[in-house]
C-alpha cells in the first residue's frame, strides 16, 4: 500500500482522531512531532506510528523525574515516506518502573532497549537480551545504583586530578 | 549466549555441536577498543555479538553537570576524527532550545569545517577497510599522509589538529585566518589528484572488487527496519542525508547531490564513502568561494526559549541526534545522545540471520560499516 505524504500538522490531526483524549502534542514544528500518550495506549500508538510509514526508530531512552515520581520514556521515529519525526513519550512510576518492550514493533529499539535498562533502571517487559551493555562487567546495581537516575552519586567517580564541575 | 569465557586469556571457547566462539577484540588489531563474540565452525559464521562499551566515559551524565560551553569538551571526545560534526548537532539542539540562529559567515565557516573532518574521517575509514579487506597496506598508508594537508589546514583555522572545540552555540570562536582560502584550494585540487590514484589502485580495481562484492548484502527494508545509518543507509538504496533532508549550517545554500548506490553490499558501502569524499571537495569549494562577510558569533539569550529540542547532523559515520530537556537553566537536565556507530553495531549483529557469512569476509564486512567503538559507547 502506498501512503500519501503528510506533514506533521496532519499526523497530529489523525492521531487526535484516533486516540483523542488519551493523547497530548507537546510541541508542533516543521519537522518534528512531540506528543505524550499514556503508557496503556503507547503500544497502540506505535503500532498506528507504524502502519502510516514510521519505520525507523532514531532515538529511544529515558529521563527521571524524581519530584514528579515518574521516568519519562521517550521513542523518536524517523518516516522514510514523510521525511520527519515523530517524538512519543510516556510516563511509567517510578516505584516500579517497568514497560513492554516496542522492538516487535521497532527492531532497531533492541540495543537502546537495553542501555535504558541498565542505566534508568527501567524493568523492560519481554525483551530477549537483557544484560550488561555499556557498564563496567562487575558493576553492583545495589551498591552502585543506575547512573542517569538524578539520586546517583557520581561524586564516587570524579577524576583523581581534581574536581572540574 | 555466554558472555564471559571462563578464562579470560582463552580466545576460543568451544561449544557444543562442533562450534565455537572466536572472540576477536579487545585486543586485536581489527577489532578496535571492542569485542566482536563470532561463533563459527571454522568456515561460516553463525552469529556476531557486538560487545562495546569498553570505553564508556557516561557523556551524557557527564552533560548534566555542564553548561552548554562547558559541554563542548567531553562532547569531542566521542569521536576524535570527527570532531566538528559530532558536536553540530549538539551545538543545533542549544540553538534551537535558545532560538539563536547563527550568523551567515559562521554558518558557512561550519560548512568548511564539518566537511573538511568528513573527507578526513572518510579517508581513515578507506584505509582501514582496505586493510580490513587484505589488501596492500600502502593504501591505509596514503590515506593516513593524505589527510595530512587536512589536518594543517585545521590546524591553520582552529589551532589544534582535532578536538577543535571551535563551534559554539551561537557560531563559531574566531574568523578564518588570512590566506586561508588558497591553501584550501590547494588541498583540494591536490586531493583531487590522489583520488584518481586512488581509483586505479584500488577502489575500481579487480580485485578488491572481487574480495568485498557481495559480501554482508543489506537490503533496503531491512536497512531501515534495523535502523542502519549514513552511508551505510544509503548504499542500500535509501536516498537519506541530514545535510540535505534537514538542512542545516549553509548546506540548503549550497548545491550538491546525495551518493547511493544500490547493492548493498560491503563494496557498495566503502564506494559510497569514497563518492562522499569527492561530493565533500565540491562543497568546500563552493563554500569558500561564497562565503559572506559579518560577524561570526551571536550571544546567547539568557534562558531558553523552549524545554526540549531533537537536532540531528549528518556526521562521517551517519546521523547522530541529540535530544535536550531543560528545565530552564544554564545546564540541560537531560541530554540523549544517538549517535550512528550504536546503531550499525546492531545492524552488524543482524547480518549473519539474513546471510551467509564466512569467517573471512568479518573483518571487511565490520569494517565497511566504518563502526567506531568510542562513538557508541560515549
Amino acid at each position: 500500500m502506498r501512503l500519501k505524504r503528510m506533514d506533521p500538522k496532519r499526523l497530529s490531526e489523525l492521531l487526535k482522531d484516533r486516540f483523542g483524549e488519551r493523547i497530548t502534542i507537546t510541541s508542533l514544528e516543521e519537522r518534528r512531532l512531540f506528543f505524550k500518550v499514556d503508557y496503556e495506549i503507547a503500544h497502540d500508538v506505535a503500532r498506528f506510528l507504524k502502519e502510516n510509514g514510521f519505520d525507523m526508530a532514531i532515538t529511544m531512552g529515558g529521563t527521571d523525574f524524581p519530584k514528579r515520581n515518574v521516568i519519562e520514556i521517550f521513542y523518536g521515529v524517523w518516516s522514510s515516506t514523510h521525511d520527519f519525526v515523530a517524538f512519543m513519550k510516556f510516563d511509567i512510576s517510578r516505584e516500579n518502573p517497568r514497560f513492554r518492550t516496542f522492538i516487535d514493533i521497532w527492531p532497531a529499539v533492541h540495543n537502546y532497549e537495553r542501555e535504558t535498562w541498565e542505566l534508568l533502571g527501567v524493568d523492560v517487559e519481554g525483551h530477549p537480551r537483557l544484560k550488561l551493555l555499556l557498564l563496567p562487567d562487575d558493576w553492583s546495581f545495589e551498591e552502585e545504583g543506575y547512573p542517569l537516575r538524578k539520586d546517583f552519586d557520581s561524586s564516587r567517580y570524579r577524576s583523581p586530578w581534581g574536581d572540574e564541575t | 549466549m555466554h558472555r564471559y569465557l571462563t578464562d579470560p586469556f582463552q580466545e576460543i571457547e568451544e561449544v557444543e555441536g562442533g562450534l565455537f566462539k572466536l572472540n576477536i577484540g579487545p585486543q586485536h588489531p581489527i577489532s578496535g577498543q571492542g569485542r566482536f563474540i563470532v561463533l563459527t565452525d571454522g568456515e561460516l559464521v553463525y552469529d556476531i555479538e557486538v560487545d562495546i562499551g569498553y570505553s564508556h566515559r557516561g557523556i551524557e551524565k557527564i552533560l548534566e553537570y555542564k553548561n552548554y560551553i562547558q559541554a563542548v569538551v567531553p562532547l569531542e571526545r566521542m569521536v576524535m576524527l570527527d570532531t566538528s560534526n559530532i558536536l553540530m548537532g549538539f551545538v543545533r539542539a542549544v540553538e534551537e532550545l535558545y532560538g539563536v540562529e547563527p550568523p551567515p559567515r559562521a554558518n558557512y565557516i561550519r560548512t568548511i569545517i564539518n566537511e573538511l573532518n568528513r573527507i578526513s574521517s572518510h579517508l581513515y575509514a578507506l584505509g582501514l577497510y582496505a586493510e580490513s579487506a587484505g589488501w596492500n597496506p600502502a593504501v591505509f598508508i596514503w590515506t593516513t599522509v593524505d589527510r595530512e594537508p587536512i589536518l594543517d589546514i585545521l590546524e591553520m583555522i582552529t589551532g589544534a589538529r582535532w578536538s577543535h572545540s571551535f563551534f559554539i552555540p551561537g557560531g563559531v570562536r574566531a574568523d578564518l585566518p588570512n590566506g586561508i582560502k588558497e591553501r584550501i584550494l590547494d588541498t583540494m585540487d591536490f586531493l583531487e589528484r590522489r583520488l584518481e590514484v586512488y581509483e586505479d589502485a584500488w577502489i575500481y580495481n579487480e580485485t578488491f572488487r572481487m574480495r568485498t562484492e557481495g559480501v554482508g548484502v543489506l537490503p533496503r527494508d531491512k536497512a531501515i527496519e534495523w535502523g542502519a545509518a549514513g552511508p551505510s543507509l544509503r548504499a542500500s538504496g535509501v536516498k537519506y542525508d541530514t545535510r540535505l533532508n534537514e538542512p542545516y549550517s549553509a548546506y540548503p545554500e549550497l548545491d550538491f547531490k546525495i551518493v547511493t548506490h544500490t547493492a548493498g553490499d560491503a563494496y557498495a558501502r566503502g564506494w559510497v564513502r569514497f563518492e562522499e569524499i569527492k561530493v565533500s571537495i565540491d562543497l568546500v569549494r563552493q563554500a569558500i568561494e561564497n562565503i559572506p562577510k559579518g560577524p561570526v558569533k551571536k550571544a546567547l539569550p539568557p534562558r531558553p526559549v523552549k524545554q526540549e529540542a531533537l537536532a540531528r547532523a549528518e556526521t562521517a559515520r551517519g546521523e547522530i541526534n541529540f535530544y535536550i530537556y531543560t528545565e530552564g537553566r544554564d545546564k540541560p537536565y537531560r541530554v540523549k545522545i544517538s549517535p550512528a556507530s550504536f546503531r550499525n553495531f546492531f545492524v552488524i549483529e543482524q547480518m549473519p540471520k539474513i546471510q551467509e557469512i564466512k569467517l573471512a569476509d568479518v573483518p571487511p564486512l565490520i569494517y565497511s560499516f566504518d563502526p567506531w567503538f568510542l562513538d557508541a559507547d560515549r
